[in-house]
């Protein structure tokens, strides 16, 4: 069990944040400048925090208010670098070495042979880092600090500088890697694919501060502001006014579209009447139809933009003012209405798939 | 008895004493002042670096005021009733000072190239401060440091100013190479003032081939990391270079 509550102030930067790991992966996402790797470094004692207070399982590494704070040799704490930070004047074998070499010299080899074997790094130990694809490095980073068995692994974004396939192939390891490393993890992301294939919590950050921590599946299907929708993908949102609320279902007035949508209550239990909320729907929820109804819209294609296996279309909704808004629908291939510019669309906004966000 | 041997003795014994002492202390200040994070800094900094902007006499005076007998540094001698002005240990002293803001300046800059993430990872895999300074720091920087000691071996044989105002001309006793050379000058004494030139370039010489002998190339790799897969011509160059070693 991890508990982290960090203050550290910056010239124009805040870092305010409180959450717990409970021997599980923990993906921290957000975009760069958050403060995600700032957490990482006063956890592992790299960075001294403000204020706050930092325990890991039952020692207590940092605690301001009885200035206590372990230095980062006695907090048990494995670290991978972004860039690896291996040591280049050591072997694959002496890197992951490094911090058990109090042991009986048997007991470092029996090691450190053991963890070339499970990182996949046999016939590599007598190579030096630059003699490693920055795959493999990558591996020796996490063996190394694998071997004097941290009580929690912190991987700051450790697949950013990766092609795609080594990325795969490497997010695979990582989830191998639960067989035999049985402490908790914290995974510094910007990419949100990879902090949900990996976790299973996740913190999101914006500016400093935690907007939602939850399941992955929540933050997901349940986001609970704009910032966090936004960077859980979803494109489209809408200001609106309830107008009726009635059996999980709710109504919403959508006044700059003109429009009155459905939209389910999904979980939330505190929604009234003329209460303002913003809706959001991602882009591949939107379907095309033929013919007007409830919750469609009519629109005109604006452009399109193919990609590998989905079309992404921008649509101009007619509102109230002389812009248009931008609705953002993703068809799979085989689903695609046929695309023409002139055209205009009637769009399907399903009510089981929006999301309603309070605040 | 050789006139010559004695300033080649007294020079040697100097330098050597002068560069082992601004290796720790040269190593000891940059490492503190670039862990340091204070508003001191540039101050702290310039103040180390002085000897070098200063007139050699300039510091010889000053360490003469500082060490003579109204001085602080002489009167904490006169504790143990001792004083070193116009002995030995003065030619060390005044050396050393003029010698040391090359070691630190060198050894700082070659400190601060090094990579912080791989400081920062050897103290997470548990290593004190002090086992960072020599497992991870000081090999990372070698070169640089290198180059420091070098520098300030050479600054030190050269020393004459400070010298000259703090440790004086006693033959036998204080006069360095440098000092013998510009007596013997004055005293027309032409053939020992050539013999101790030749001596210095001798030594200057040998210097110099020592730091290229120990900056050669290593088989195995000190640079910085590759994110990029070596190709695998260069692999198998690095592997039997690995086997020759």
């Amino acid at each position: 069990m991890l508990k982290v509550e960090i203050n550290r102030t910056l010239s124009g930067f805040k870092l305010d944040v409180a959450f717990s790991v409970n021997g599980e992966v923990l993906g921290i996402l957000g975009p760069s400048g958050s403060g995600k790797t700032m957490t990482l470094l006063c956890i592992a004692g790299l960075l001294p925090p403000d204020s706050g207070f930092i325990q890991l399982n039952d020692r207590v590494l940092f605690d301001s208010s009885k200035k206590l704070s372990l230095q980062p040799k006695d907090r048990n704490v494995g670290f991978v670098f972004q860039n690896y930070a291996l040591f280049p004047h050591f072997s694959a074998g002496d890197n992951i070495a490094y911090g058990i070499r109090h042991q009986p010299k048997k007991e470092v080899d029996r090691r450190v042979q053991l963890l070339i074997e499970n990182m996949g790094l046999n016939g590599l130990r007598n190579r030096y880092p630059r003699e490693l694809s920055a795959g493999q490095q990558q591996r020796v980073a996490v063996a190394r600090a694998l071997a004097p068995e941290p009580e929690i692994l912190l991987l700051d974004e450790p697949f950013s500088a990766l092609d795609s396939l080594t990325k795969e192939q490497l997010e695979m390891q990582i989830l191998d890697l639960r067989q035999f490393y049985k402490g908790q993890i914290i995974l510094v992301t910007h990419d949100l694919a990879e902090a949900y294939r990996l976790s299973s919590r996740i913190a999101i950050y914006d500016a400093g501060k935690i907007a939602q921590c939850d399941l992955k599946d929540k933050i997901i299907s349940a986001p609970v502001n704009r910032k966090v929708a936004r960077l859980t993908r979803f494109r489209n949102f809408m200001d609106g006014i309830i107008t009726e609320v009635k059996d999980k279902q709710v109504w919403v007035n959508v006044p700059s579209l003109n429009a009155k949508l459905q939209v389910a209550a999904n979980g939330h239990k505190d929604l009234a009447v003329n209460q303002t909320i913003t809706i959001a729907v991602r882009s591949e929820h939107i379907q095309a139809v033929t013919a007007p109804g409830q919750n469609i819209l009519q629109g005109t294609l604006n452009s399109s933009v193919e990609n590998l296996a989905s079309i992404n279309c921008y649509f101009d909704l007619k509102t109230n003012t002389d812009i248009s808004y931008r609705l953002e629908a993703a068809f799979a291939k085989a689903d695609a209405p046929p695309l023409a510019d002139t055209r205009s669309y009637y769009l399907y906004l399903p009510p089981e798939q929006m999301v309603i966000m309070t605040n | 008895m050789n006139d010559y041997l004695s300033p080649l003795w007294i020079s040697l014994k100097t330098v050597l004493a002068t560069t082992a002492i601004t290796f720790v202390l040269g190593i000891a200040a940059a490492r503190w002042i670039s862990r340091y994070t204070g508003r001191l800094k540039p101050i702290i900094d310039g103040v180390f670096i002085l000897p070098l902007v200063l007139p050699p006499t300039v510091v010889g005076f000053g360490l003469l005021l500082f060490m003579g007998k109204h001085g602080w540094g002489g009167k904490f001698l006169a504790l143990f009733h001792t004083s070193i002005v116009f002995s030995w240990p003065a030619t060390v002293v005044s050396a050393a000072v003029m010698a040391f803001p090359l070691m630190y300046m060198t050894t700082r800059g070659a400190f601060e190239q090094v990579d912080t993430n791989i400081e920062n990872a050897a103290r997470t895999l548990g290593a004190s401060e002090w086992k960072v300074l020599y497992s991870v720091t000081l090999p990372l920087a070698w070169p640089g440091v290198l180059a420091g000691t070098i520098l300030s071996f050479a600054r030190a044989l050269g020393e004459f100013g400070a010298t000259l105002m703090i440790a004086g001309n006693i033959p036998g006793k204080t006069a360095t190479i440098p000092v013998a050379i510009y007596f013997d000058i004055v005293d027309g004494n032409m053939k020992q003032a050539n013999i101790l030139m030749i001596i210095v370039i001798g030594i200057a010489l040998t210097s110099l081939a020592l730091l290229a002998y120990l900056k050669r190339p290593k088989p195995r790799d000190r640079g910085r990391i590759s994110a990029n897969p070596v190709p695998s011509d260069i692999l198998a160059a690095g592997k039997k270079r690995d086997t020759s070693s």
